[in-house]
């Protein structure tokens, strides 16, 4: 007897006892389902968060901050000597392989003035790769170039929208700008930069992007800051690879604290943060795991009570099919195959339930949902290993009947 | 004349100690190829016990049982089971056909058990049906069918694998006295064609019908003297 002939059977069967069959794997469906749901919603979240991270410089983004030791007495010469500074980017480029883009960056708040209008602004002073770092691309005109730096050109880029806030829709490029005080011209406009967590949602988590206003940081701190002044507010970095992850972050962190002879600064990064978030994937994963196993194993044991319980009413059947000369192999195989039959259908339904919910869920967080391959095999091969477990002690009752017992049976 | 069956002191005991029953003590039997034999005897006489030895479904507790000249007694329940799908068709009182699957799958099964491929085995069906009358009821389910064409399909399923005996167990016990007779008719018809047959009864008017009858009283099949007179 061939395979495909026990699992018609085992159709035939499900068909006929519908109800019976719905109710018997009704835990697995449930089971399944909420596996499926845990993992959909966890994939679809991870996947918008890479989508984030992929259109806002990547994972091997890192950021070295100011943050003063707040415990230590500090006099003000000492305090004026701490602080990041434009040589520890420097620094940085010469002596950490791992590091890819160095970016040091000073953000003030001053007045500018463009034509009649006239407001305080952000102004964020930076060196040119900030545009690669960031996936910048040109609305119109060019970015900060090595030359404005070297020069430290009056020159100043505008996000989209801060360019229609303060030009309206005529193009900025060439047109004068003023900074607290001093004359700069305008030499692009960055293209709109999009991102929504959530679908028709109204907060972009690209906007800051579009609203900077950029200059060289050479050329701000000619004409905003006193001579000699080097501090800057933050170190913008990006790793040349994932792998050399740890031993740049380290080295970045030993140089830092050996130029600075304190631990005056804090470190953001990226890759740790995703790592951070993988591990708390993790953790909601196994606890909604673990209940989606335990309604798996709950279904197992109905499984195996109601297939005993409809045991009597089959018993003629099993007399029969020994008569005609069936071996108690082949009606173990016949049940078996039925159990798991009946449980990879219920499977099926698990993971079509599962993915309904997750959609639900998503689309009222208006979220787009993805499904994975692993969602579709951990529905259908728990829900086998479980028809097949609690499907043998069935199968081998139904195997060792005596035809003789089992034909008497009425 | 050839022997199909030689049983030579069968006996059956059902449990252990003070409580065990003897259902067979001691039963010597031959049949021949192309016999037809009716089995007759009071309930508790101990002719079902029999019947499941011969047919395979139970083992005697004692005693040689040849069948086809191989002895069989002690063998496996796989073996016993294999033998059972080769040399033996059954026919029960209450036709026993599955519910759920066609006349045609039905009759199928022996085969299937067998190992026979899915096209040889659809012939194979198909004739056997044929030879009933019921070739146009192949899919029908048993529950489409009368009482006498539901015996007539489990008599294919029984004729379906060319067995060397076929064994029917109060065939007509389940139909009325018209059906009964063709039912009996068939038989003859099988009979006629060299079939071994074995019917287990307890009706005299049907006993009549075979070549021979033998009784069967508290577990001893009467002498043979008496087997003419039954």
């Amino acid at each position: 007897m061939n395979p495909t002939q026990f699992l018609r059977e085992g159709f035939v069967e499900i068909r006929e006892h519908l109800g019976r069959a719905l109710l018997q794997t009704l835990g697995v469906i449930l089971g399944v389902a909420s596996v499926v749901a845990t993992l959909g919603m966890t994939a679809s979240m991870d996947a918008r968060r890479d989508q984030y991270f992929l259109e806002s410089g990547g994972t091997l983004l890192m950021g070295v901050y100011n943050q003063p030791p707040a415990q230590l007495e500090m006099s003000a010469r000492q305090r004026a000597k701490t602080g990041l500074k434009l040589s520890d980017a420097a620094a940085i480029r010469d002596t950490i392989d791992g590091m890819d883009l160095v970016v040091a960056e000073i953000a003030r708040s001053l007045q500018v003035r463009a034509g009649a209008t006239e407001e305080r602004f952000r102004i964020t002073a930076i060196e040119p790769e900030f545009m690669q770092m960031r996936e910048l691309t040109m609305g119109s005109g060019r970015y900060i170039t090595a030359h404005d730096m070297e020069t430290a050109a009056a020159v100043v880029v505008l996000g989209s929208t801060r360019a229609r806030q303060l030009f309206g829709t005529a193009d900025p490029v060439g047109k004068a700008l003023n900074i607290n005080g001093k004359a700069y011209t305008v030499v692009g406009v960055t293209a709109k930069k999009i991102f929504f967590w959530q679908r028709s949602d109204d907060y972009n988590a690209h906007e800051w992007l579009n609203r900077l206003i950029v200059v060289p940081i050479t050329s701000y701190m000619k004409r905003h800051q006193e001579a000699g002044a080097e501090r800057i507010d933050e170190l913008n970095l990006r790793l040349r690879s994932p792998e050399v992850h740890e031993e740049s972050r380290d080295a970045l962190e030993m140089l830092l604290r050996s130029r600075h002879g304190i631990e005056d600064f804090g470190v953001w990064d990226r890759q740790e943060r995703l790592e951070q978030g993988a591990q708390e994937d993790m953790i909601y994963n196994v606890t909604f795991m673990a209940c989606g196993v335990i309604a798996l194993l709950v279904g197992g044991i109905v499984i195996t009570n109601i297939m005993l319980a409809s045991f009597t009413e089959r018993m003629r059947e099993v007399g029969v099919r020994k008569a005609l000369g069936a071996t108690g192999w082949q009606v173990f195989v016949q049940f078996l195959i039925e159990a798991i039959v009946v449980t990879v259908c219920g499977g099926a339904a698990g993971l079509a339930l599962g993915i309904v919910f997750t959609f639900g869920i998503m689309s009222v967080m208006q979220m787009d949902m993805t499904i994975t391959a692993s969602m579709v095999i951990v529905s259908v091969a728990s829900a086998a290993v479980v028809g097949f477990f609690f499907g043998l002690y069935p199968a081998v009752r139904a195997s060792r009947l005596d035809p003789v017992v089992a034909l008497r049976y009425e | 004349m050839q022997t199909m069956m030689k049983l030579e002191g069968i006996t059956k005991v059902y449990g252990e100690g003070d409580l065990s029953v003897e259902a067979l003590r001691g039963v010597d039997l031959e049949v021949g190829v192309g016999d037809y034999l009716a089995v007759m005897g009071p309930s508790g006489s101990g002719k079902s016990t029999l019947m499941h030895i011969l047919g395979l479904l139970d083992s005697p507790t004692s005693g040689s049982y040849l069948l086809d000249g191989q002895e069989v007694a002690g063998f496996s329940r796989r073996r016993l089971a294999h033998l059972r799908n080769k040399k033996i068709g059954f026919i029960f009182q209450n036709f026993n056909l599955l519910p759920k699957a066609s006349l045609l799958r039905n009759v199928e099964l022996p085969l299937l058990y067998g190992g026979m491929g899915k096209v040889e085995r659809r012939k194979r069906a198909h004739e056997a049906l044929e030879m009933v009358g019921l070739a146009d009821r192949a899919r029908h389910r048993p529950n489409e069918l009368s009482g006498g064409q539901r015996q007539r399909g489990a008599i294919a399923r029984a004729l379906v694998g060319r067995p060397s005996v076929i064994m029917a167990d109060e065939p007509t016990g389940n139909l009325d006295q018209q059906t009964g007779i063709e039912i009996l008719e068939l038989f003859g018809e099988l009979r006629a064609g060299g079939q071994t047959l074995i019917m287990v009864t307890h009706d005299p008017a049907i006993a009549v019908r075979a070549r021979e009858t033998i009784r069967i009283v508290d577990g001893l099949i009467l002498p043979n003297g008496q087997r003419a007179a039954a």
